[in-house]
């Protein structure tokens, strides 16, 4: 079941974070190296700047709130297998962290921006699932910055 | 040596447009407050008012990793005042050994409400924090300017 459940998986890498012109949110851009389609997942400003933090690997003073979830997953030996962004419903996407503790495997909800946030900090891939690449997936970052109305790219991949 | 501590509520701070967390030990005698950012203040504010948002916050997901392989906050403890930076551990029970791990403040505070762990501060922190300045500084708030969060 594990096994037919990843086939239908994409894999992911962060792309970079932009700041949506019209919102006070931030776009998470999600592209798939194989094929140049793009995934855009708007995430809260503190979510989007955990991001950035972690793509720039970005040292700070004190620990952030997802360095202190990795540094206790360490502590406690578990591991992340991997995120999969699993859902969209009204605008609203879903995530699951996968975790590895003594060789079983567990699954914890949680929100795209903080299950790549994680992710990022803890160097394990990100997937997303067919049925949300279909419905939100995009063809090419250049046409979709566009369309969006900024070239304003604050974060390469 | 070490005090417990209550979350006794939250306020803005509008000279430095962040906010802060005010804890005051069980006889009220001692008052630390702790600053901390606007997404940090939401996230305990949600925790004080019991708000369920509709999809899990960051604390809610730390909350959720321990809950699923059976660790337990035990205590977060305010351990230290450096620099005007505070310092705090997160004190966790996972198969019957102990582990205490550095974070900031406002994360085992958020924390430690989702987790009904309690919250202690050391008394060398209190101590130090206490100057002229700060409680001048807080006498000139107005009661208004505290939150609604009576201990």
């Amino acid at each position: 079941m594990e096994q037919s459940g990843l086939k239908e998986l994409t894999k992911l890498t962060v792309h970079g974070v932009v700041a949506d012109p019209n919102t006070e949110t931030q776009i998470v851009i999600l592209r798939d190296e194989q094929t140049a389609q793009i995934l855009p997942i708007w995430v809260g400003a503190a979510e989007g700047n955990a991001i950035k933090l972690a793509m720039d690997d970005a040292p700070t003073p004190r620990p952030m709130s997802h360095d202190l979830l990795r540094s206790m997953m360490e502590h406690l030996n578990l591991t992340v297998s991997r995120v999969v962004v699993t859902d969209v419903k009204n605008n609203t996407y879903f995530a699951s962290v996968h975790l590895l503790s003594q060789g079983t495997e567990r699954t914890v909800d949680a929100r795209p921006s903080d299950a790549i946030a994680l992710a990022l900090r803890s160097n394990s891939p990100i997937f997303v699932t067919a049925n949300v690449l279909q419905q939100r997936g995009g063809n090419s970052l250049e046409t979709w910055l566009e369309k969006l109305g900024t070239k304003n790219t604050s974060a390469g991949g | 040596m070490i005090a417990q501590m209550k979350v006794h509520g939250l306020m803005f701070d509008p000279y430095n447009n962040t906010f802060i967390v005010i804890l005051r030990d069980e006889e009220q005698s001692e008052m630390l407050p702790i600053w901390v950012g606007k997404p940090e203040a939401s996230s305990i504010s949600f925790a004080l008012e019991e708000v369920t948002t509709p999809r899990p916050m960051t604390h809610d997901l730390m909350k959720a990793v321990l809950d699923v392989v059976g660790a337990k906050v035990i205590s977060v403890v305010i351990s230290d005042l450096k620099d005007n930076t505070y310092y705090a551990k997160v004190h966790l029970m996972y198969e019957d050994s102990e582990y205490s791990i550095d974070a900031r403040p406002s994360d085992a505070i958020a924390l430690a409400l989702r987790t009904k762990a309690p919250i202690f501060a050391n008394e060398e922190v209190i101590r130090k924090q206490a100057s002229d300045e700060l409680d001048q500084w807080l006498e000139n708030l107005k009661p208004e300017d505290f939150g609604k969060y009576e201990a």
